[in-house]
């Protein structure tokens, strides 16, 4: 029944990849090629090949409304259904009604980047507290790691427990092609969040950062009535929601000739590289109107540093992206001008899409994009200001503080 | 630590011996004179760059990698290399800012990064030495673990810094010098009396010129190489400190590749990656070469993407001229 050679060719280019000695466009192709009757074979008979390989099956992470107490975010059921109520911002995207859905026990198998990021967990949490609404869901949690074969494994070892469908957020495009080609060869929907595959799919489900930044970008350009000198901190170079929202700032800039953007640095989504960099613009630069970062982190990095530079009362306008608590708080407290509204709570719509999709209802509003399967485009959430601050606080994700305002001492 | 002048290790290891022969200015100059090069080309790319602002930032932006480079000196020095500093760094630092939140006591706290950090490095040492494991391979699996551990601590959370009085630490100055750079001067001096003027600091040389030689002659070249690490993990730790008090928060990703910079601070100050050769007074000044050219690019305006390139060719033109002098 199953063709072994196959499911361990792709082990091995999934290793290939991972070590860097294929580039991505050769294991998608390659990944691709062992498709056909026999990798599908290989793909329904994972059961006998985790069995193969005892090792390989670890335990998972399950989460239903049938336990008190999830995993991971150690939540009850009351407080996430609380949460859902109060929070989760996409609630009304592919609305289900709670209870039972259909007759059947249901298990969704959700693979997890990692959780070295509270924007994951935060994920994560969304997902739950769409299951703590339907008794006979469960959840089957996998942890990632960051590491791409070890989201590949997970993706084995869910199909192993014949869950009926996939809900997966990929640490890697191409590094998760052969996961994805693996679930959809076993014939079960697959949801993809916030990361892309190349290869087939049921429904991609993201936001875009591009939008977003660009949203971000056109406050800017109001509160600077239309000039004026801005200095850019990059997320990770790169990396790809770093381009983006760079993209989407030029987007935004492309209607307000008279805003240079007069330095770029790569500030890495952190701290501590932003106050180097910004230490060094403001001597660079006399006159900086406004700093545009891709990531809170680097922002308040930043402002340590306007603060020690003696700046503050040039009143630089800081906008920023990331949807924390702490970031909303920093709006609130005047430190921030503006923070784009990226959240990690679509969990919950990647449950109901593929709950909606094993009970043969239709996904509205899908489209078809560059890749195959389809996409379904999150509206972008508004990004928060001063004005809409109030509505906000406590709806992004994490509960650190965020620091004092040097500025405001 | 003793101060006697007449050990046989050191009449028979006359290599060891802090004296000064025509190779050794070179060596020095060499640094030097890439410094000043570097010092005049910033100046005119850039009218802001003596600015004295300008100055006390490179200063202060150059202490923490600095301080880095002294522990990594030392151990290089021993032909030994430390993977695990920026990892060091940051287990340090969350346990550092975990602790002031529990208990609010500055001190405690402090206790806590430095003795990780020297626990750290003892299990370098340890490894290096008892377990015979190469020191390439030994720290760069602590570099693993190190980082795990401070993942595992923080659950991947930053934990926030707020106690202003440790912050002054690291954003406050001293007679109009940032307290960072104070401290990093400090360590230096320490650290330069350690290496010239002890019985420590000689077997140092010694046992990185010629284990055999030195084990033969009476040094506990075990001892002083898990010393060397330890020492390194103090270092990062003392960073640590620096850190959390700059950034006013604990990532477990803090100094991530800070040991690459630490380790070409070291180089292109001159210490020799065979051992025995060079010293923290170059590593210093390797420090400031980089900072100065990563501020003068900043200045400049130059493009992230470019910037790279810049530092690596500065790393082998500095080493190339170093490696002219030693040679002539």
């Amino acid at each position: 029944m199953v063709d072994d050679s196959r499911a361990r060719k792709l082990d091995g280019l999934i290793e290939e990849y991972a070590r860097g000695r294929i580039s991505r466009r050769r294991l998608a192709k390659r990944a691709t090629a062992l498709g056909g009757l026999g990798f599908v074979l290989a793909a329904l008979g994972p059961g006998l090949r985790s069995a193969a390989a005892a090792p390989r099956v670890r335990p998972l992470s399950l989460a239903s409304a049938r336990q008190d107490t999830q995993p991971i975010t150690e939540m009850t059921n009351e407080e996430l259904l609380a949460f859902y109520d109060e929070v989760l911002p996409f609630k009304e995207i592919l609305a289900m009604e709670a209870g039972e859905v259909g007759g059947s026990p249901l298990r969704i198998g959700f693979s997890q980047t990692g959780f070295n990021h509270p924007w994951r967990v935060e994920m994560i949490k969304s997902a739950q507290a769409e299951v703590a609404r339907h008794p006979n869901v469960e959840l089957v949690i996998t942890d990632g790691n960051v590491d791409i074969r070890k989201q590949n494994n997970d993706v084995d070892d869910l199909l192993a427990q014949e869950v009926d469908a996939v809900v997966m957020s990929p640490v890697e495009s191409a590094g998760l092609a052969p996961a994805a080609l693996k679930v959809m060869a076993a014939g079960k929907p697959l949801v993809l969040l916030d990361r892309d595959v190349e290869v087939g799919k049921t429904v991609f489900i993201g936001q875009s950062n591009v939008t977003m930044a660009k949203g971000v970008g056109e406050v800017m350009v109001r509160m600077l009535s239309g000039k004026g000198s801005v200095v850019e901190l990059t997320g990770l170079i790169g990396s790809s929601p770093a381009i983006d929202r760079q993209k989407g700032m030029n987007e935004a800039l492309a209607a307000a000739p008279d805003i240079k953007v007069v330095a770029t640095g790569d500030a890495e989504w952190i701290r501590d590289p932003a106050v180097r960099l910004m230490d060094d613009f403001l001597v660079a630069h006399p006159e900086i109107n406004a700093v545009f970062s891709h990531a809170e982190e680097s922002s308040w990095g930043a402002q340590f540093s306007i603060a020690r530079a003696g700046r503050c009362a040039d009143n630089i306008l800081q906008f920023t992206h990331d949807a924390s608590n702490a970031g909303f708080q920093s709006v609130k407290d005047g430190l921030f001008a503006a923070d784009g509204n990226y959240s990690p709570f679509i969990g919950d719509v990647g449950v109901r899409a593929a709950l909606m999709t094993l009970q043969g209802m239709e996904i509205p509003d899908l489209q078809d994009y560059e890749f195959e399967g389809k996409l379904y485009r999150l509206p972008d959430l508004p990004v928060v200001t001063a004005e809409n601050v109030d509505e906000w606080l406590g709806k992004g994700w994490g509960d650190s503080a965020p620091p004092e305002n040097p500025c405001a001492q | 630590m003793g101060m006697q002048r007449s050990l046989p290790a050191e009449r028979i290891l006359g290599r060891g011996h802090p004296r000064v022969d025509a190779r050794e200015i070179l060596t020095k100059y060499g640094t030097v004179i890439a410094l000043l090069l570097l010092v005049v080309v910033a100046s005119f790319a850039s009218p802001r760059f003596l600015s004295p602002v300008n100055l006390m930032n490179v200063l202060r932006q150059t202490a923490i990698v600095g301080v880095l480079g002294i522990g990594m000196t030392f151990v290089i020095l021993t032909a030994g290399i430390d993977l695990s500093v920026g990892a060091t760094l940051a287990l340090s630092a969350v346990l550092l800012a975990g602790t002031l939140d529990a208990t609010g006591n500055i001190w405690l706290a402090m206790a806590a990064a430095l003795l990780v950090g020297a626990f750290v490095g003892l299990a370098n040492g340890l490894g290096v030495t008892l377990g015979r494991v190469q020191p390439f391979v030994m720290t760069l699996g602590m570099l693993g673990i190190a980082r795990s551990l401070a993942f595992l601590y923080t659950k991947g959370e930053p934990i926030p810094v707020l106690e202003m009085d440790f912050l002054k630490l690291g954003i406050g100055y001293l007679w109009r010098i940032p307290v960072p750079s104070i401290v990093f001067l400090a360590l230096l001096a320490v650290a330069a009396f350690a290496l010239h003027y002890t019985r420590f600091g000689r077997s140092v040389y010694a046992v990185g010129s010629n284990e055999e030689a030195a084990r033969l002659s009476g040094i506990s070249v075990g001892r002083d190489k898990v010393l060397v690490y330890v020492i390194s993990g103090l270092t990062a730790a003392a960073g640590a400190i620096l850190y959390t008090a700059q950034f006013a928060a604990a990532p477990a990703i803090a100094g991530e590749g800070y040991e690459l910079d630490a380790i070409a601070a070291v180089v292109v100050g001159g210490t020799s990656l065979f051992g025995g050769q060079g010293g923290v007074v170059g590593t210093f000044i390797g420090a400031l070469i980089i900072g100065i050219l990563s501020n003068a690019l900043n200045l400049m305006g130059v493009s992230p993407f470019a910037q790279p390139l810049a530092k690596g060719a500065l790393i082998i033109l500095a080493v190339l001229l170093v490696g002219r002098g030693r040679r002539s």
